[in-house]
């Protein structure tokens, strides 16, 4: 057993280490959030060219072979510098989900969209499902879908041509269905907001849209279960973000409770301060060591294995690196909780990824359920 | 990154897990199942045992005749023992008094006593705190003075583990007063038939007799019983704190313990349910817990890694005794509340309902002593917080 990082993996934690800090900053962050449109062409063209967009396929897609610890690497980094880049809804998700799905049609898709030639975004969500996308509403039938997803990642109103795709998971002939659905199409609606984390998503109506049998991408149990993956691989990958950002808000609190003077002295002098500051810093720890479990096991083969696992590690992140936001902000004092500081922006971050895909309660009863398939198992 | 055991540690699992089936006497497992610790004799006849197979000093180095294995192999071992349902040997010989004879004794010393530690046949208890010197042991004002070739020992221990079943005490004494309080600390070893040594009961909150009070009046300890030097008494113990960090979680037991947990749940019935486990609040509450032990787990692999690369314990070690005593207490807790009504008798010999129900608030209540021994979870805290923060 052990928990080191190959040099190649340390390599690529450094290079993107040094790429966030050189190109992303706390302003950088506060721009984005006010664009209308929020990915930065530049920035996105770089971390193409970094190899970020191939990182976890196979070569054979043009991609680097990368394992779930790769990513886990790459999105601790993107979570510490507080970046909204989307890289886990439109690279990590839409090129597994085309993986997984693992036909002629999705590998051609998915090597454009490592060669940046397409952009995929993800309708699973719908209105009345909770965290539970596995019986959408939205219908095709006789090659017409109707309906409507929400909460996906980064569509613009006005980005409604061939080269933004929407995959959508359907019913179809009372059973699932992944459809490809271009913005461009006629009956295609988004409207778009901003959710708490400050990134931009739609809600995507589709009225009598037309979907021919070739965008259909995988239907039945293919689809359930790429769909299922998708989904653990982005929990995975968004605990890392979570545990880059949990540890960023802490090393700035130490700093800050170094630096801040009350009653004549540094608060960090204060026992109750240091007591704080030791919870946060073993939870941290805590976080690490879930952290890498999940991404070691997050891609066993077998479902159950990697189901509780995932779960297992997603309702300590949201209950943990949540309390570490808190109690952050309570360290900072009245400065905390205003978004003229970066760690009230961190704690909506976390706050976020803690209720997306899943919270604590989600992954609890999710986690009950493998322990008992386990058990009748064995 | 790799998360398994190797096959060859998965064949030593396997070889100790044959061998605590074959060798842990039937009434220890019962009593465990029960949830009733040991008394003097039983434990005494399962670390003889332990010490028959060369398995009672684990963490020695082979050159004093433990079993020469790596971190990992010292935690395959506790898992097995655990799970098999036997408790820990006593730390006082084996994981105290012994790692500091053979890193600091003189030759005489060690060939004197270790032989007795390693199997199993000669108990020691430690003699650390006083009525003033709980948390702030450098206080401490037990007082040996020197008269020719013996100490003059007076003073008073207190909260000394098994001082009831022990031969013999290490403690820590004052040779000096006139330096600074940590300096003119010593560490001597005291057998417990000597003349002036008086012990004192002090029945614990599980009803059980751990703890005493431990009178010294005038005890005559020869001088050869120092260990090195007088005023190394402070490095010695400090050494103590960092020596083994492989098990100071409790993993293995709070495993064991949420198994048996939910094991009794399930053979318990329970008004309109088949059993206690269909009621959905136990099985979230476990749940909890059983992730709760995973975080735990894995931090504990990463110190049991690090040990095994040869790297100095890093910061992934530091929480092992503050998150492990705290889950220890939770399962406990759990334990109790989830057994409703059943966990309120005391000394019932007659089952009611389960057992291990009945025997709940035991552990529990014995339990609520591992946040505060070994150094109270706030010292802990401070500790961390000057060492690892810097504040």
């Amino acid at each position: 057993m052990d928990f080191k990082f190959t040099s190649e993996q340390s390599q690529l934690e450094d290079s993107a280490r040094r790429f966030l800090k050189d190109q992303y900053s706390f302003d950088t962050y506060l721009q984005q959030l006010d664009a209308d449109d929020q990915i930065d062409n530049a920035r996105w063209q770089q971390m193409a060219e970094l190899g970020w967009f191939g990182l976890p396929f196979a070569e054979s897609t043009g991609g680097y072979d990368g394992s779930l610890v790769d990513t886990c690497l790459v999105t601790k980094e993107i979570g510490a510098a507080l970046s909204i880049d989307p890289y886990i809804d439109r690279v990590l998700m839409p090129g597994k989900l085309l993986e997984y799905v693992d036909t002629d049609a999705s590998k051609t898709l998915l090597s454009a969209l490592i060669e940046g030639d397409t952009s995929i975004a993800l309708g699973l969500y719908e209105e009345s499902a909770h965290y539970d996308v596995s019986a959408p509403v939205s219908t095709l039938k006789n090659g017409r879908l109707n309906g409507k997803k929400h909460f996906v990642s980064h569509i613009n109103d006005d980005k409604h041509d061939n080269k933004n795709k929407v995959i959508a998971l359907v019913t179809h002939n009372g059973e699932h269905a992944l459809v490809l659905v271009s913005l461009a199409q006629p009956g295609v609606a988004t409207q778009s907001y901003r959710m708490l984390n400050g990134t931009r998503a739609s809600s995507i109506t589709f009225s009598d849209t037309e979907v021919t049998d070739k965008a259909i991408l995988a239907r039945g149990q293919a689809a359930h279960d790429a769909v299922e993956k998708v989904l653990d691989y982005s929990r995975v990958t968004e605990c890392a973000y979570m545990y880059g950002a949990a540890k960023a808000v802490y090393e700035k609190t130490l700093e800050y409770a170094r630096m801040r003077r009350q009653f004549g002295t540094s608060i960090g002098s204060f026992q109750v301060i240091q007591h704080y500051l030791v919870d946060m810093f073993i939870d941290l720890q805590q976080l690490e060591s879930m952290l890498w479990m999940m991404a070691v096991k997050g891609e066993s083969t077998d479902a159950i294995t990697r189901k509780k696992a995932v779960s297992c590690g997603k309702n300590y992140f949201a209950k943990t690196a949540v309390l570490i936001a808190q109690q952050a902000i309570q360290i900072h004092g009245g400065i905390g909780v205003t978004e003229e500081l970066d760690i009230g922006h961190h704690f909506r971050q976390i706050t976020h990824l803690s209720l997306s895909n899943g919270d604590a309660n989600f992954h609890l009863q999710r986690y009950i359920q493998c322990d008992q398939q386990e058990a009748s198992n064995d | 990154m790799n998360l398994d055991f190797t096959e060859a540690e998965r064949a030593f699992q396997q070889d100790v897990r044959q061998w605590m089936a074959a060798n842990i006497p039937p009434e220890v497992t019962e009593r465990t199942a029960r949830g009733e610790m040991l008394d003097k004799a039983l434990q005494q006849r399962w670390e003889k045992k332990l010490g028959s197979k060369g398995w009672l000093a684990v963490t020695w180095p082979d050159a004093y005749g433990g079993p020469g294995w790596n971190a990992t192999q010292r935690y395959i071992f506790d898992l097995e023992r655990a799970s098999a349902g036997a408790p820990a040997a006593s730390p006082f010989g084996v994981s105290m008094v012994g790692p500091v004879l053979y890193s600091f004794g003189s030759e005489a010393q060690k060939s004197h006593y270790l032989p007795s530690i390693l199997d199993g046949s000669t108990l020691w208890c430690q003699g650390y705190s006083e009525p003033n010197a709980g948390s702030d042991l450098a206080s401490l004002k037990t007082k040996a003075v020197r008269d020719g070739d013996h100490y003059l020992v007076n003073g008073q221990k207190i909260w000394t583990t098994q001082a009831h079943w022990a031969d013999m005490i290490f403690c820590l004494v004052r040779t000096d007063s006139e330096v600074k309080a940590q300096r003119g600390i010593s560490f001597l070893l005291i057998d417990m038939k000597t003349p002036g040594i008086e012990i004192r009961p002090i029945r614990s909150i599980d009803g059980h007799h751990h703890l005493n009070e431990v009178f010294f009046n005038d005890v005559k300890v020869p001088v050869e019983n120092l260990v090195g030097e007088e005023g190394m008494g402070w490095t010695i113990a400090k050494f103590l704190l960092t020596h083994e960090r492989t098990t100071i979680a409790g993993v293995a037991d709070t495993k064991r313990e949420l198994e048996r947990l939910k094991k009794t749940l399930k053979s318990t019935p329970s008004g309109m349910n088949a059993s206690r486990w269909d009621d959905a609040d136990c099985q979230r509450r476990v749940a909890e817990l059983e992730i709760e032990l995973t975080a735990l787990e894995y931090t504990n692999f990463r110190t049991v890694a690090a040990t095994d690369e040869g790297r100095p314990f890093g910061p992934e070690s530091s929480g092992l005794k503050i998150k492990g005593t705290e889950l220890q207490q939770k399962v406990s807790q759990a334990f109790v509340e989830l057994g409703g009504p059943l966990s309120l008798t005391w000394d019932n010999d007659d089952e009611i309902g389960s057992t291990a129900f009945n025997r709940a608030t035991r552990r529990y209540n014995f339990l609520r002593a591992c946040t505060i021994y070994g150094g109270t979870n706030e010292i802990q805290k401070n500790v961390i917080a000057k060492m690892l923060l810097d504040l």
